[in-house]
């Protein structure tokens, strides 16, 4: 499935920007030579040339072959706009960013989601618990970028002074200079609000699924037996319902990692963040190609193999797989 | 003793469709119902508020334009007109209730006229959607063997794809600069909109498939076509609109996500683009607050008002899920 998906991702990567039968490279060479102020002659033949080492004279099936043969050793040519820069010193710029805003966001919302969700059940009556609930689940039909947009106006207003765009604050040098202490409270500071954003949205969805499966392990055989064993409350909740409703939770990441990967793109985009999907609008409005592409490759790569080790890992957690499996 | 009924005053067996009183057998059980449900009223209620909000702006709203003429919604929003050009950035608290953007456009307007537009695009990619989505997911079950497998690997496939950078391909690659109509908005994104309905409603159909009353009806010799149209549809609807309002909802955030990246239809006053335009120009930094609010707040309505509709169709469809009275 994995291979199958991968190579879906690969093939529309490939086949989508060539059905629009324009020519992003021509216009950039044309673009350039314009800006020039006077008409270079051999414009032409430098289109010609471009075109050879992207391999744009080729039939088209060749082209095919050689961009999936490359894409899966992670060879992403090289981007139209920035060239000679390749797809993937661009992307590694990105990648560190989104992935660690993405994870730690993830990781967060997947683990008070679920906490919520489980003494919400748990304490059935507890009213104090529900009214905390109204306004996260409304919270969680609307879409991550949205509340990050209203975050930025709430926070505009209370302090005016606080970061709201980008990742870090550009010092002297106008680079990331890991070794400064400051540098990474600034780093801090300004991804408070993009994660809050994400987190915020997702522990909705995550404590209603919880809950879910609460009302389900609660009717169990095994947890009639722990009470008439008359262990006490807390073993009950930890040691037999939680571990028990936790298993499907982490089947739900597997479905929910498309949805997410999306929504941090989008957040990425109000907060002006340096990762992959602030670059993607800018390969967007240049029209490069081979950036967006190599941009979407890398995002449906990494979300089929996340879905794989997810699945790869359930047997760890879920021993009765395992034994049905052998 | 009791004395025996007589036979007549046996109360008569509703025999289903056709008979007797339609309002009393069908909508009076579905209205007791309804208050049972107090998320779908909810939902439908906030929606069908919100478009009622609508009507009315396109029915009475007007504006002076500054040459003293009264326009309507769509001559405010238009920004390239005389009307527009001279009133950039007024605040709310002078004759325009919500106040203008930075092209004169009369806020309130665009509002009226861009939230039905939004809708628009979620409903016309639901609808193509959930429809594809239930012919595969019936030809899947059916006709099984090798359709099937095919229907599922690529439905499998295409779920862990994050939908949103493959629309933003597609729209690239179509019309790069001009941006999409509204309806291109919608045929676009219902090219990745059916594998989740498809997968849904598969599942719920092999599972009916072997339920008591088709086998029954199998038996009596009931057609295939006749099975699913009158035996499975009546039963397999509540799951079927639920996951069409569910992916109303899941066209319009992306509908929304393509057109904050600015590949939206740049000249129509859609929800998303006035989104894209308060990021583009970054309004908040210039304090134009009154511009960024409403989006977000209609947004928020119409995504809360989907939510709820969608929880109360689970309810329909899953009676575990229903309140104990």
């Amino acid at each position: 499935m994995f291979v199958i998906t991968i190579w879906v991702a690969s093939t529309i990567v490939f086949f989508l920007p060539r059905v629009s039968g324009q020519n992003p490279l021509a216009e950039k060479i044309y673009q350039d030579a314009q800006r020039g102020g006077y008409q270079d002659p051999a414009v032409q033949e430098r289109v010609r040339v471009f075109e050879q080492k992207y391999g744009f004279d080729k039939p088209l099936w060749q082209q095919y072959v050689k961009f999936v043969s490359e894409v899966v050793q992670f060879d992403l040519g090289r981007s139209i706009y920035l060239w000679p820069k390749s797809v993937n010193e661009i992307l590694a710029e990105g990648i560190m960013w989104t992935l660690s805003l993405g994870l730690l966001t993830l990781l967060l919302a997947f683990l008070i989601g679920s906490a919520m969700g489980a003494l919400l059940e748990w304490r059935r009556n507890n009213w104090g618990l529900m009214v905390a609930m109204a306004p996260i689940l409304a919270l969680s039909a609307i879409p991550f970028f949205i509340f990050g947009l209203v975050l930025q106006l709430l926070v505009f207003n209370i302090d005016r002074e606080y970061p709201l765009v980008y990742g870090y604050q550009q010092g002297v040098l106008g680079w990331p200079d890991w070794s400064d202490l400051s540098f990474i409270l600034s780093v801090l500071k300004h991804g408070l609000l993009p994660a809050l954003s994400i987190t915020m949205v997702s522990l909705g969805g995550w404590a209603m699924g919880m809950r879910g499966m609460m009302v389900t392990t609660k009717g169990e055989d095994y947890m009639v037996q722990a009470e008439a064993k008359g262990l006490p409350d807390r073993v009950m909740l930890t040691k037999y319902a939680v571990r028990n409703s936790l298993l499907p939770q982490v089947t739900g990441l597997s479905l929910a990692l498309g949805l997410i990967v999306s929504g941090v793109v989008l957040v990425e985009i109000v907060f002006g963040y340096p990762g992959v999907g602030g670059q993607l609008v800018q390969a967007v409005s240049r029209s490069d190609y081979p950036t967006i592409q190599g941009i979407v490759f890398l995002l449906a790569f990494g979300t089929a193999a996340a879905t794989l080790g997810l699945d790869l890992t359930y047997p760890l957690l879920d021993p009765r797989i395992k034994s049905l499996a052998n | 003793m009791r004395p025996l009924t007589k036979v007549t005053e046996i109360p008569q067996i509703s025999t289903g469709f056709g008979s007797g009183n339609i309002y009393r057998e069908r909508i009076l059980p579905l209205l007791r119902y309804l208050r049972r449900n107090p998320l779908l009223i909810g939902g439908i209620g906030l929606l069908v508020a919100l478009f009622g909000c609508v009507i009315l702006g396109y029915l009475f709203y007007e504006q002076e334009d500054w040459m003293g003429n009264k326009q309507g919604v769509d001559g405010l929003t238009r920004a390239d007109s005389v009307t527009a050009r001279e009133k950039p950035s007024w605040n709310p608290f002078g004759v325009h209730p919500l106040g203008t953007d930075e092209q004169g456009r009369d806020i309130l307007a665009v509002m009226i006229v861009g939230t039905p537009l939004t809708l628009r695009i979620g409903l016309i990619a639901a609808a193509i959607g959930v429809g594809v989505g239930m012919i595969l997911a019936f030809l899947a079950a059916y006709v099984g063997g090798w359709v099937d497998g095919i229907i599922r690997v690529v439905v499998d496939s295409l779920i862990p794809i994050p939908g949103l950078l493959i629309l933003v391909l597609i729209a690239t690659s179509l019309n790069p600069g001009k941006g999409l109509t509204v309806d291109q908005m919608a045929f676009v994104i219902s090219i990745l909109a059916w594998p989740g309905p498809a997968r849904a409603i598969r599942s719920q159909v092999l599972v009916m498939r072997e339920r008591g009353y088709v086998e029954m009806a199998r038996m009596s010799g009931t057609s295939t076509i006749g099975i699913v149209f009158r035996e499975m549809m009546p039963n397999l609807s509540p799951y079927v609109l639920a996951s069409f309002v569910a992916s109303v909802a899941g066209a319009i955030l992306a509908s929304v996500g393509l057109e904050a990246l600015g590949l939206g239809p740049l000249d129509s006053p859609t929800l998303g683009m006035t989104i894209y335009w308060n990021i583009y120009t970054s309004s908040l930094l210039k304090s134009l607050w009154w511009w960024l609010i409403p989006p977000i707040v209609v947004i928020v309505l119409l995504f809360i008002g989907l939510f709820l509709m969608s929880a109360g169709l689970d309810e329909v469809a899953n009676p575990r899920l229903r309140r104990r009275v």
